[in-house]
């Protein structure tokens, strides 16, 4: 595999890897926040 | 539309995957639902959400259906580099614009929208113009999300184009009417963790199921060579330029950006602000790139259709579990920007129509004003679905609101800072850019000889603006200064003599020119000096029930808004020229 189809491939799948990282930062404020909501006995919005 | 080839689920299947989408969204707004709301949280939910819900919320919003379609649309027409012209560009433009929302609300803390800012600030005119513009692009976006709707389930389902737009807005506004913009910020949640899942999955599976990477090799001679250069200027000049012009306009103009600002904790706006610009950049690149794949398999769309690009690439390589989520990532993008532009439209009604210009900000009754928001909600949706069942040419109508969120601009970020700027100056700037935008887009006059040659001036002098304003927002206006005339310096050479063959690119140049131009001039030899503060006064909270005012943060401390010195003020107030 030559490195220009390397570095298509790489430039093709780094947005979804990107997405899940960004997934992964908002779910984990969401429950943090979700959490502190609960306990407090608030809506969280 | 119902091809038999394209037709991939049954109606069973498509009404469970409605149900359960609208059906969920509508659960969880039950969650958070009062019997009697509160009018204010209506609109912003209190200025206090946090940091999970506002990133989710800001980057659901910014995302639509077409985010999706045209990114991928790019991406096939301009090849390699088509969806970065797309969406790093969108993206970007969210950050620009952090530094302002700071500074809204920095001196209008309490406010519902960027019109009722420009109210407290200059009047009615000025208000108007913002909250105009915003209806007619709320409901053009409602439209074009229903549209796009209407069209997804047509195309994947025995259901006809019609049925689809108006399950897709019944079941928006069954989630939205009775909480708003609370309902819609929250929903956005699982929204946007719809979207993000399905682009995570979905765009490699494809890539895969494809053939690459092995087709890159195989499916080289597909492109032409601009396509196969990332460094193209035909996609620069065709797709990035324009969006530039075009996004930043849009980013300060549309209320339900706005909203979000307004509805965040203060001290959470940056994080925010990034986040969203990586999630939106991240997530409508990664979309794009499925028209990049289908441009190195020779993929041909249906009936030339680049809109169809990605149902149809969907369609050809996921297998049903995957076409599901897919099916569910398009009505979650639609769907949180269509419950935004009713939260949107319902705030515009109720703080500017009728809190400040029929009730009066004093007597304007809470109770009243939901049912405002309701009913206009209700009114919107049914335009919408009437618009959207005519198949209307939206092109022209987005360009139009584009140009006018394009004039605004400038105004509106001078009227936050400069205190010399007048409602006159604000008026009439925005107006005579739009009588000068017009002939240029539509080429009512041949853009040949001195026109020509004036509509290139005005183009670098808008190059100059837009590029000013990015740097000023982060460094102040010094460098703003010394950027706008090095983007002048530079970009003349290149631009006269050419760039109005560009009619959408320069005429939205010459709308950011002109209603720069004119505002300046007309401000300029003022002498009066607006006091600030005077807009965190005039604007503020409606309904007092279940009230939950924050404390004021060490930004406002610093600005020495006191209530005490705020009302003592003796401030030049230039409402009186409206």
């Amino acid at each position: 595999m030559s490195i220009s189809t390397l570095a298509l491939t790489a430039y093709v799948l780094v947005w979804p890897a990107l997405v899940a990282v960004v997934m992964a930062v908002i779910g984990q404020a969401f429950f943090k926040e979700w959490k502190e909501a609960r306990d407090s006995g608030q809506d969280i919005v | 539309m119902n091809d038999s080839s394209t037709v991939q689920f049954g109606a069973v299947t498509v009404v469970l995957l409605l149900v359960l989408f609208y059906g969920g969204t509508f659960w969880i707004s039950r969650g958070i639902r009062k019997k009697k709301e509160n009018a204010d949280e209506y609109m912003t939910a209190g200025n206090k959400i946090g940091f999970g819900v506002s990133a989710a919320s800001m980057t659901a919003t910014w995302i639509w259906a077409s985010s999706m379609y045209a990114s991928a649309a790019s991406g096939y027409q301009y090849g390699i580099s088509g969806p970065i012209h797309y969406g790093l560009w969108g993206a970007l433009m969210i950050l620009f614009i952090y530094p302002f929302g700071r500074r809204i609300r920095t001196v209008a803390p309490r406010a519902h929208s960027i019109a009722e800012v420009m109210h407290a600030r200059h009047g009615r005119s000025s208000q108007l113009m913002l909250a105009g513009s915003n209806v007619v692009g709320s409901v053009i976006s409602l439209m074009s999300n229903y549209i796009a709707g209407g069209v997804l389930i047509s195309m994947l389902s025995p259901f006809t184009f019609i049925q689809g737009v108006v399950i897709v807005a019944a079941g928006v506004l069954l989630y939205t009417l009775w909480s708003g913009f609370r309902a819609s910020v929250l929903t956005d949640f699982i929204q946007v963790m719809a979207m993000l899942g399905a682009v995570a999955v979905i765009v490699p599976f494809i890539f895969f199921a494809a053939g690459f990477p092995a087709a890159f090799e195989t499916g080289a001679g597909n492109l032409t060579p601009p396509q196969g250069n990332f460094f193209s200027s035909e996609a620069f000049l065709g797709q990035g330029a324009p969006y530039i012009a075009a996004v930043l306009a849009y980013a300060i103009g549309n209320q339900t950006i706005a909203q979000r600002l307004f509805a965040v904790r203060e001290d959470l706006i940056k994080p925010t602000f990034i986040t969203a610009t990586v999630g939106y950049g991240a997530m409508v690149i990664g979309v794009g790139m499925l028209g990049v794949l289908a441009l190195y398999l020779g993929f041909e769309p249906s009936g030339g259709d680049v809109n169809n690009i990605i149902p149809e690439m969907a369609a050809s390589y996921l297998p049903g579990i995957l076409l599901a989520l897919f099916f569910i990532m398009i009505i979650g993008a639609l769907s949180s920007t269509s419950d935004s532009d009713l939260a949107a439209l319902s705030s515009i009604m109720m703080a500017d129509i009728y809190g400040q210009n029929i009730a009066g900000k004093e007597k304007a009754n809470p109770t009243t004003m939901l049912f405002v928001g309701r009913a206009t909600m209700v009114a919107a949706s049914a335009i919408a679905v009437a618009f959207a069942s005519l198949q209307l040419n939206i092109l022209d109508l987005l360009v139009f609101v584009g140009a006018l969120w394009g004039a605004l601009v400038f105004p509106v970020l001078a009227s936050l800072y400069w205190g010399r700027v007048t409602n006159r100056a604000f008026t009439v700037s925005v107006i005579v850019a739009l009588v000068t935008f017009i002939p240029v887009r539509f080429e009512l006059i041949p853009l040949v000889g001195p026109v020509g040659l004036l509509v290139d001036i005005l183009s670098a002098v808008g190059i100059a603006v837009v590029l000013g304003l990015m740097s000023f927002g982060f460094f102040g206006l010094r460098v703003a200064r010394i950027v706008a005339a090095v983007a002048f310096l530079v970009s003349a050479p290149f631009v006269i003599g050419f760039l109005h063959d560009y009619a959408t690119l320069s005429a939205s140049l010459v709308a950011y020119a002109v209603s720069t131009l004119v505002c300046i001039a007309m401000s300029f030899r003022q002498k009066d000096d607006f006091d600030f503060s005077l807009i965190r006064k005039r604007t503020g909270d409606f309904d007092e029930s279940d009230d939950d005012p924050q404390q004021p943060s060490a930004a406002d401390d610093s600005l020495h808004l006191s209530r005490a010195s705020r009302d003592g003020a003796e401030a030049t107030d230039d409402r009186k020229d409206s």
